[in-house]
């Protein structure tokens, strides 16, 4: 139960941070996702209902800053949550580089989806929106997503873990 | 029972998944002012202690200069509170003491004290009543619980008070209970011995000392102090017996001059007998000096 209180508080956190900083860390337009790197950071080592149910509530959270897309974001994350609990437990080397490959990939599919729902699934406008925002704010985010996973290490165990997983 | 246990038991996992995205499309195909109504009702209950929250500690500004204020009137009310106290107390003695006036037989004239003497083995105070007022040696003095000493010198506009607390004042008394006569004498701090008491006497801790009138140097019946302690001793023929003072010597702020009263004419058996005395001193020296030409 105070796990689970933990990582509430935790999720509007990382929220409020999402919608107060962030626009003032941009870097050429593009801007890190931390709600996608908490998704991350929670389920990499779940399994994979954990990570959908998870990744559906991160993202009905975001959802709740923009009332027009509400469900798009707990749409993409929650395949992305799933994505990452089925296959990054498995196949993925366990490897801090890895990781943030997974995460560069995860942010790639994750703007796959919001694009097209967003362009309401318009080519010709998700293609240049790809391109311009998407890869840099997925490495952006892959990057930072990269420095929390080492710090958490850093950590104690007790600290920011149960049951051997973040 | 087969399409559930093909989902949940076999499936679980996509089963999930599916629901997920059921429920965003779902979400994402309702119309426009019904989001924005759930938005806000969801935001609004899941941000509501952050509200209280942001409604109590509406700046940090705002708190520093309400601190600032509370400051300035926790010092205001401090000493508005302070002088208040010290008005609730002067009522209260002025309560005491106009009832004991009204109840007493005696005319009190009320002074103020404005000195103190500063020998710590002659203790006396100074009022601000002196000849001018119709003060006159040997008048008694009291607080508003008892006696507090007697008037020694007389200024034009002043008068000094020998307060009980001194080796040389000596005060007849009676045991209120069991009309046992002794004598006042003084030990330490508020503390006073009732001497020539027999041994067989009745005098028990509680009881309560007046003056005995004798020798009408004070009047009778006023207060003086209570018996602490009453114990024989087994080589003398007396009983000690502790008192302490009712009035408290060393706080007096107010005191009474008695200058007269229903068949007491204040001071005039001290006057007799100073007057007595002197003269009898006087005669001594004369004799002396007649038994040294001789």
């Amino acid at each position: 139960m105070t796990y689970l209180l933990r990582i509430v508080f935790a999720a509007l956190v990382v929220f409020i941070l999402q919608i107060t900083v962030v626009h003032n860390v941009t870097a050429a337009g593009a801007s890190p996702d931390l709600i996608m790197v908490m998704l991350v950071v929670l389920v990499i080592d779940r399994n994979p209902i954990a990570g959908i149910i998870a990744g559906f509530l991160l993202g009905f959270l975001q959802d709740l800053g923009n009332a027009s897309f509400l469900g798009m974001n707990a749409l993409a994350k929650s395949i992305v949550g799933y994505g990452i609990a089925r296959y990054g437990r498995d196949y993925l080397p366990d490897n801090i580089l890895f990781k943030g490959l997974l995460v560069f990939v995860a942010c790639l599919i994750h703007d796959i989806i919001t694009l097209h729902i967003a362009t309401l699934f318009d080519p010709a406008e998700v293609i240049p929106a790809f391109f311009r925002y998407s890869i840099l704010s997925a490495a952006y985010t892959a990057l930072l997503a990269v420095l929390v996973m080492q710090i958490i290490d850093i950590l104690p165990r007790r600290m920011v873990r149960s049951g051997g997983r973040y | 029972m087969q399409i559930f246990s093909f989902l949940f038991d076999r499936h679980l996992e996509k089963t999930v998944l599916a629901a997920a995205i059921a429920l965003s499309v779902f979400m994402l195909t309702r119309p426009e002012d019904s989001k924005i109504s759930a938005v806000r009702s969801i935001s609004s209950f899941l941000l509501y202690p952050v509200g209280r929250a942001s409604d109590y500690f509406t700046s940090v500004e705002e708190l520093s200069a309400e601190n600032d204020w509370l400051r300035e009137r926790v010092v205001s009310l401090s000493y508005e509170n302070e002088r208040l106290t010290q008005f609730r107390d002067e009522r209260n003695r002025l309560r005491e003491l106009l009832g004991f006036r009204k109840d007493s037989f005696y005319e009190f004239m009320p002074c103020d004290v404005i000195a103190r003497s500063s020998s710590r083995f002659h203790h006396s105070i100074t009022v601000d009543r002196g000849a001018g007022s119709g003060v006159r040696p040997g008048m008694p003095v009291v607080g508003y619980r008892g006696l507090a000493g007697r008037v020694t010198q007389v200024f034009p506009s002043s008068s000094r008070v020998l307060l009980l607390n001194n080796k040389s004042v000596s005060v007849s008394c009676l045991v209120k209970r069991s009309r046992v006569v002794g004598v006042l004498a003084w030990e330490r701090g508020n503390r006073f011995s009732l001497g020539f008491v027999g041994k067989e006497e009745d005098v028990i801790p509680g009881d309560t000392l007046i003056t005995s009138g004798f020798g009408r140097v004070f009047p009778k019946g006023f207060p003086i102090g209570t018996v602490v302690h009453s114990t024989e001793e087994k080589t003398e023929l007396s009983r000690r017996v502790g008192i302490v003072c009712m009035t408290d010597l060393n706080k007096l702020e107010e005191v009474f001059i008695i200058t007269g009263g229903r068949d007491w004419e204040g001071g005039q058996a001290w006057l007799e007998l100073e007057k007595s005395r002197r003269e009898g001193e006087a005669e001594q020296r004369n004799k002396d000096g007649e038994g040294g030409e001789q």
